[in-house]
């Protein structure tokens, strides 16, 4: 069955000054948004991709959100939730920012197209999947390398993949492309998972996968006309092997994007530092989901952010 | 069975009433050996008989060689976007998933005549004279894969010298070979110069330069 997914006509407005922007459109900020625009908030939404749903829509199965006894789709609860914020009146607008202004009564959000205007802002930015930093990964990205599994676990079918890591990501998404290929290894830097129980216990029930433990990957070998390959090395005893695969997922782990507020907001490990309210060290600016350090990083956790400092910007705003 | 749910053609209805201008799609198909030319032809179907202004043209792809010649279709199914001139944009596979939305931006678009581009890449595609193919390699499943269809669309609609295809790979794997997609989104541009992933504007307009 084919699924048809809309798009999204915005009239929002540069020349106003908003009640709210919330930067970012993962789990976190649609929700601040629904909660916003309940409490009458003027609220637009700067999403760089013009598809909202952050991460969630790059995640195959939801199954640890409340609700849903059957695991959902990673893309149809960010859709759904995109949609229940949009009926009460969330603007969303498909935008990079580029540079923010935070201090002073109205602060000022940039993007290519605009120069967006509001009293309080949100940034719910989230995180991307971090990298490796071993040579051949930038090389081969897109072409052999992957860090989203929806996306490209389809190239696979019948083939060897790696998946490196050995967290809910990095497990979770070897079982969806452990349905093309014919053979995945995990391979995992430690000896035991990251991951919860239930799901390390499906993967080890998995016959198509293969636990590779206590093992780092020292490069990567996709050029063309050579056999593809990737090069292990065991942490315990330092030695090298060739393990031949057709491609590589990697999935170990996020660094937030914060970029943006680097010497403007007080950050730790790179992520927002905020209180109980949410608020950063910046007046009218909070800060919710994964990019808020001391986040658990759940879908769960992330809507719970968002409800509660939509409640907290209102108060401000009133 | 339909194969927009009325609540979807309530949304698409809804989407479409911001329509100025009359839009044709004009879809190339055949009868045997096309794995979604019925499915894109019914989705057409459904689709123009949401608005007035909107129209579509069904050609046999092996009777009217001279127009999909004409109209550079190669493969099937195709669908082009066509307002009050061809801007060459195109749709190779059916637009299911994700691509639906960016068909419809390319409707709009077409429609109303608004971009969202930067004066710097307007300015850039005010003098650019050589032509320029743009391939964007996508699958339905793919969400950052309607923005790179999108901003490719875009530079077409914008640009005379420019044309861009969405090709949707699954139905097409010959061309994942050829141009050894293995990830999407997947950009090519002339053939042979490629960029992998929603690249920004500025990035994208760099590599078309670089690719002249």
């Amino acid at each position: 069955m084919l699924d048809f997914d809309l798009g999204f006509i915005s009239s929002a407005n540069a020349d106003k000054v908003y009640d709210l922007i919330i930067i970012g459109g993962g789990p976190a900020g649609l929700t601040a948004g629904l909660y916003a625009s309940r409490y009458k908030l003027d609220t637009l939404m700067l999403e760089r991709a013009p598809i909202s749903g952050g991460q969630l829509t790059s995640t195959q199965w939801v199954e640890n959100y409340p609700g849903f006894p059957e695991p959902v789709l990673g893309q149809k609860l960010a859709r759904d939730m995109e949609a229940q914020a949009k009926l009460f009146g969330l603007q969303i607008v498909s935008e990079a920012v580029t540079e923010v202004r935070l201090e002073g009564q109205v602060k000022e959000i940039q993007t290519d197209y605009n120069t967006w205007k509001a009293r309080a802002v949100l940034i719910a930015t989230g995180a991307s999947p971090r990298r490796l930093g071993i040579p051949g990964e930038a090389e081969f990205s897109g072409n052999g390398v992957s860090y989203c599994a929806t996306c490209d676990g389809p190239f696979y079918p019948d083939k060897v993949v790696a998946v490196v890591g050995g967290g809910n990501s990095a497990l979770e998404e070897s079982l969806f492309i452990a349905k093309y290929a014919r053979q995945v290894y995990i391979i995992h830097r430690r000896d035991s998972f990251n991951a919860d129980p239930i799901i390390v216990e499906r993967v080890k029930a998995e016959p198509r996968i293969e636990l590779i433990t206590n093992t780092v990957v020292d490069r990567i070998e996709f050029s063309e006309g050579l056999e593809r390959r990737i090069v292990l090395r065991g942490v315990t005893d330092n030695a090298q092997r060739d393990l031949p695969v057709d491609g590589v997922f990697i999935f170990v782990g996020q660094i937030p994007n914060t970029k943006l507020f680097e010497g403007k907001l007080t950050l730790e490990g790179g992520y927002i530092v905020t209180d109980h309210a949410y608020r950063t060290s910046s007046e009218g600016v909070w800060a919710v989901g994964d990019v808020r350090a001391a986040s658990l990083r759940q879908v769960a956790t992330a809507v719970g952010d968002g409800a509660a400092a939509a409640h907290y910007i209102h108060k401000y705003l009133m | 069975m339909p194969m927009l749910d009325d609540k979807v053609i309530a949304e698409v209805k809804k989407i479409l009433a911001n329509m100025r201008d009359p839009v044709t799609l004009r879809m190339y198909s055949q009868e045997f050996e096309c794995g979604y030319c019925k499915e894109t032809h019914n989705l057409l179907e459904e689709l123009t008989s949401a608005n007035k202004l909107l129209k579509l043209e069904v050609l046999s792809f092996e009777k009217h060689e001279e127009e999909a010649k004409q109209d550079q279709v190669d493969k099937i199914p195709a669908i082009a976007v066509i307002g009050a001139k061809d801007h060459g944009i195109r749709f190779f596979g059916v637009p299911a998933g994700y691509e639906f939305s960016s068909l419809l931006n390319s409707i709009l678009m077409v429609s109303t005549g608004v971009v969202k581009l930067t004066s710097d890449t307007k300015a850039f595609l005010d003098y650019l004279k050589q032509p320029v193919h743009l391939q964007v390699f996508v699958t339905p499943t793919c969400p950052y894969c309607p923005g790179a269809v999108m901003l490719a669309h875009q530079l077409a609609f914008y640009s005379d010298s420019i044309r861009a295809d969405m090709v949707e790979i699954s139905e097409f794997p010959h061309l994942a070979n050829k141009y050894s997609v293995q990830g999407v989104p997947r950009t090519v541009i002339n053939e042979k110069w490629f960029l992998d992933g929603a690249a920004p504007e500025a990035q994208l307009v760099e590599k078309i330069k670089e690719a002249l």
